[in-house]
């Protein structure tokens, strides 16, 4: 594989994110694989230090390496932690002998700046790290000639372009689709990237060892985009007609994606006045008949515990994404955590039955949306899609997806004729929870002709769905709700069983879920070809645990590392209590609870410290 | 009963369910008769097909009204009714949707829907049966009981203010707001249908005595609590109004003011607030139709939900959704 890694370096709010993504846009286009993350963004809008990455190859990736080839930096906290809070600046990610382009504007009127870089900064890097490093007062110059200092992101633009010979076409073709053919706010992109590019050339700057890996791909043949808008366009595409959500960082894009595209499929979004509003108006939008869902993180999922309950207890189908961050509590909201998988698969009171699946990246999320509703209507359960603030706000090049792959199935709702035949004029009475050999009762749209009483209790109920606290009756309803319906669910040949990677019979091998998917592939990859072979199972479906699977995994390895974004090892855990026991030496942790994304590097590290 | 021959008339026992939950002598009984009366009116008179009504519900003595029936419903959790409903009725706004809480449910544990539910409109009915105390768990004190009132966790007497849902829905901007009481059928019947006729979110808070927890020195019983309210607490809209008028104002201010109190006049807010507040002045509490003011724009048509076909109706087969859903894929960059 031929990759490139750059970091953007910056403060928040000052144009870094736009910087990169108009990048690793252009870079799409000419036909590279872009993966582009927040490698430090804090739970604020401005003035905090803030650094985006963006990983080019010629083969498609899922996650970050461990260095940079070149870093931007256009404040001083690029390269110095200067609070001395313990903050590792992204300079000490770049790597011996990589590239540094830097601004050397004095400090200027601008309020969100904090710090020029002066040259005399970057010696000592240039001569201990063997770094390259170009500085041009990018500020100054948009200041002085564009009066707006936001340009200097294009002014940087020009610079590399001219160092990577990426042609200024590229780039104004994306400038154009980003600020319209014509528009003022294009043209003066497209002087300050000219701005940029014969400043590089003047000074006779070059980087002929550096080039970007591109493959020329058909027109339309990959899209880029955000593991959230996936999981958006797939929800409506699935049939999704409800949203309901509360604002959460990282779950947010999916509410606006909504926001934006429901209303034109006549569907309806409640920005709700609580996670736990938002858990209730779905139970009911699902009770009178709409594919409904719900996104959240952490904390929102800590509120919506009482509604899953109910939702179980009542037979309705619900779809909760959780897209994870750093906890507890508030924890690091804009950052990668993996710590709700305890509360997913056993959060909320009394015993239900539900399903756990999880996706790795946007193209996987999209596929198992669908799934996710089919599954909700077909065991009228809570089904849960487990994403991470990686996956959900990182935007990935994936193939072109496909709409008809999308298979709808709303299991036993009942159609108006399929009402009218079982129910119109016979007299004979609906039965919300009748039990059937298959224990799954049919479902009837609230209003429909032929059906007066459709009563969905969370209560304890007879097959009428009227209270009842017989013992007998009790437990055949817990068994059609809880244990027949769980048998089922596992003997389901759509729940997606673990994907297996790398040697057969390799001695190391790796458990992961969710966006440590990338990360561990390329680690598998690493130490398989410098002659330690490594394999991996991917795990895609959490609950039910596939535990035949795993078994067989654990057992043909020496040494399983479970690798998470978890302190308290919960993966791990579910392991242990579903399939293996606890195998202290078998089973290890490779864990990161510092809000970091994964790195192969990462996981390469932790396997030798115990080799 | 044939479905497909317009709208079928009902009896009262055909919405009549199994259920026996309450103590008897319950204020609740009343508020159900005056239900399904009013549901006579709605299906046999109005034309509303009766599979189009909606019954949510929470948890307390009040909330177990689905099972004094037989209608579409959901028996929900402890204050969530009020969210549900919003669900139901956002989803499928065809759906005549009525919330019967209690005053646990509706002014403690879910006071956060309840607002916001009168600020936002929705189209709803939520009708209260408010006893001031926690019936199901045995009488301890709720949001509303009144000062001084002893029950199983204020020994001493309740401390501090109430709350005051007539106040707080009008405040919130409801579109109905009135108080019934349980044992006046006929006024609580057409309190109902009116709540229910009226477009946005309609409160309708009743007192419905509890007869085994809410207990006064000296009126012990289904009949003496009721005459407690009566003697001590209750006070008609009309007669507040008049007292208003009589007491607090000049002759000359008199002379502008009706003689009745117009809940649809649009003063009717600010007359009741300052209604509610005399009253509470001298330890009573309004009852009647304090406010009716459709002029408001309801939830569902804030957000555009389409009559015909909204999301619980929508056709979301592949095939019909094709070119909405390419265009999706087109605007994925």
């Amino acid at each position: 594989m031929r990759a490139v890694q750059i970091c953007g370096a910056g403060r928040a709010g000052d144009g870094t994110n736009t910087n990169i993504f108009t990048l690793g846009q252009t870079l799409k286009d000419r036909g590279a694989w872009v993966f582009m993350w927040r490698e430090e963004v804090y739970s604020n809008i401005q003035t905090r230090d803030s650094a985006f990455g963006l990983r080019a190859a010629d083969q498609p990736i899922y996650g970050s390496d461990d260095e940079f080839d070149i870093l931007e930096a256009f404040d001083r906290g690029a390269l110095f932690d200067l609070n001395g809070e313990g903050r590792i600046p992204p300079i000490a990610r770049l790597r011996d002998g990589g590239v540094l382009l830097y601004d050397t504007s004095p400090r200027l009127d601008y309020p969100n700046a904090s710090f020029e870089i002066s040259p005399d900064m970057v010696a000592d890097l240039v001569r201990d790290k063997g770094i390259r490093a170009f500085g041009l007062p990018m500020g100054q110059m948009a200041k002085e000639q564009f009066q707006r200092y936001i340009l200097r992101g294009s002014i940087a633009l020009g610079v590399l372009g001219h160092l990577l010979d990426i042609p200024e076409e590229a780039f104004l073709h994306r400038l154009s689709k980003t600020f319209g053919e014509g528009s003022e706010l294009l043209t003066l992109n497209a002087r300050a990237l000219s701005a940029g590019r014969r400043y590089a050339e003047e000074q006779g700057w070059q980087l002929p060892d550096m080039r970007l890996p591109f493959v020329p791909q058909a027109e339309d043949e990959r899209q880029l985009l955000l593991g959230n808008e996936a999981v958006g366009a797939a929800s409506i595409m699935s049939g999704c007609r409800f949203y309901a959500g509360y604002p959460i960082t990282p779950a947010s894009e999916i509410l606006e994606y909504m926001s934006e595209k429901l209303a034109a499929f006549g569907g309806v979004v409640i920005q709700a006045d609580s996670e736990m509003a938002a858990a209730h108006h779905v139970i009911g939008a699902s009770v009178a008949g709409a594919r409904a869902m719900t996104a959240t993180a952490g904390p929102g999922f800590s509120l919506m515990q009482e509604a899953i309950s109910g939702a179980g207890m009542t037979e309705t189908p619900m779809v909760v994404v959780v897209s994870q961050r750093g906890g507890p509590a508030t924890g690091l909201p804009t950052r990668v955590g993996q710590e709700e998988l305890n509360e997913v698969v056993f959060g909320s009171h009394g015993d239900i039955a539900r399903i756990v699946l999880a996706a790795s990246e946007p193209e996987d999320a999209f596929y198992t949306m669908g799934l996710v509703f089919n599954l909700a209507d077909r065991y009228q359960c809570p089904v849960f899609l487990l994403l991470d603030q990686v996956l959900s706000q990182s935007n990935y090049t994936i193939p072109r997806l496909d709409p008809s792959r999308i298979v709808i199935d709303r299991g036993k709702l009942l159609d108006a004729e399929a009402v009218a035949l079982a129910y119109g004029g016979n007299g004979k009475r609906y039965r919300r929870y009748e039990l059937t050999d298959d224990g799954i009762s049919t479902r009837v749209k609230p209003g429909t002709p032929g059906v007066t009483t459709v009563y969905t209790n969370t209560n304890e109920h007879t097959e009428e769905g009227y209270i009842t606290e017989e013992a007998a009756v009790r437990s055949l309803m817990v068994e059609k709700r809880v244990i027949q319906r769980m048998v089922q669910i596992r003997d389901d040949q759509d729940l997606p069983s673990p994907r297996h990677f790398g040697p057969p019979d390799a001695p190391i091998g790796f458990i992961g879920y969710g966006s440590v998917y990338g990360p561990i592939q390329e680690a598998i990859e690493q130490l398989t070809s410098r002659g330690q072979p490594a394999g991996f199972l991917e795990l895609r479906t959490l609950w039910p645990f596939p535990v035949q699977e795993v078994q067989r995994f654990v057992r043909q390895c020496q040494r399983v590392y479970v690798v998470e974004y978890s302190a308290g090892a919960q993966l791990r855990g579910l392991i242990q209590r579903e399939a293996t026991g606890p195998m202290p030496q078998k089973l290890r942790s490779i864990l990161r609870y510092d809000g970091k994304v994964m790195t192969p590097g990462y996981v390469i590290g932790e396997v030798k410290e115990e080799a | 009963m044939a479905v497909d021959t317009g709208t079928p008339t009902i009896t009262q026992a055909e919405i009549t369910g199994p259920g026996a939950w309450w103590c008897s002598g319950c204020g609740d009984f009343g508020v159900t008769a005056a239900f399904k009366t009013a549901m006579l009116t709605l299906v046999n008179d109005l034309e509303i097909p009766k599979e189009s009504v909606f019954i949510a519900s929470g948890i307390g003595c009040s909330s177990k009204e689905p099972e004094m029936l037989r209608l579409n419903s959901y028996h929900g959790q402890h204050g969530r009714s009020i969210p549900v409903a919003m669900g139901v009725a956002m989803a499928n706004p065809s759906l005549v949707v009525v919330d019967f809480g209690g005053d646990g449910d509706s002014y403690a544990i879910g006071m956060e829907h309840f607002v916001h539910a009168c600020v936002r409109n929705v189209n709803m009915t939520l009708i209260v049966m408010n006893n001031q105390v926690y019936g199901l768990t045995k009488g301890q004190a709720s949001p509303t009981a009144h000062v001084g009132l002893r029950t199983g966790s204020t020994p001493e007497g309740r401390k501090g203010r109430p709350v005051n849902p007539l106040r707080l829905a009008i405040a919130a901007g409801a579109a109905f707001v009135a108080r019934g009481v349980s044992w006046n059928k006929k006024d609580l019947t057409k309190l109902m249908n009116q709540a229910i006729s009226t477009r946005g979110f309609s409160l309708l808070d009743v007192f419905s005595p509890c007869v085994t927890y809410h207990r006064e020195p000296g009126f012990r019983g289904s009949g003496p609590i009721v005459d407690w309210f009566r003697q001590n607490y209750v006070l008609d809209i009309q007669d507040a109004w008049r007292d208003m008028r009589d007491q607090v104002l000049t002759d000359d201010e008199r002379v502008q003011l009706p003689a009745e109190y117009d809940p649809t006049s649009p003063d009717a807010a600010m007359s009741g607030l300052r209604l509610i507040e005399a009253a509470s002045g001298m330890g009573r509490e309004v009852t009647g139709l304090l406010l009716v003011d459709e002029s408001q724009p309801t939830l569902d048509e804030n957000l555009g939900v389409s009559a015909e076909r909204p999301p619980a109706l929508a056709d979301i087969s592949l095939a019909s959704n094709r070119e909405g859903n390419q265009a999706l894929l087109a605007d994925l960059r």
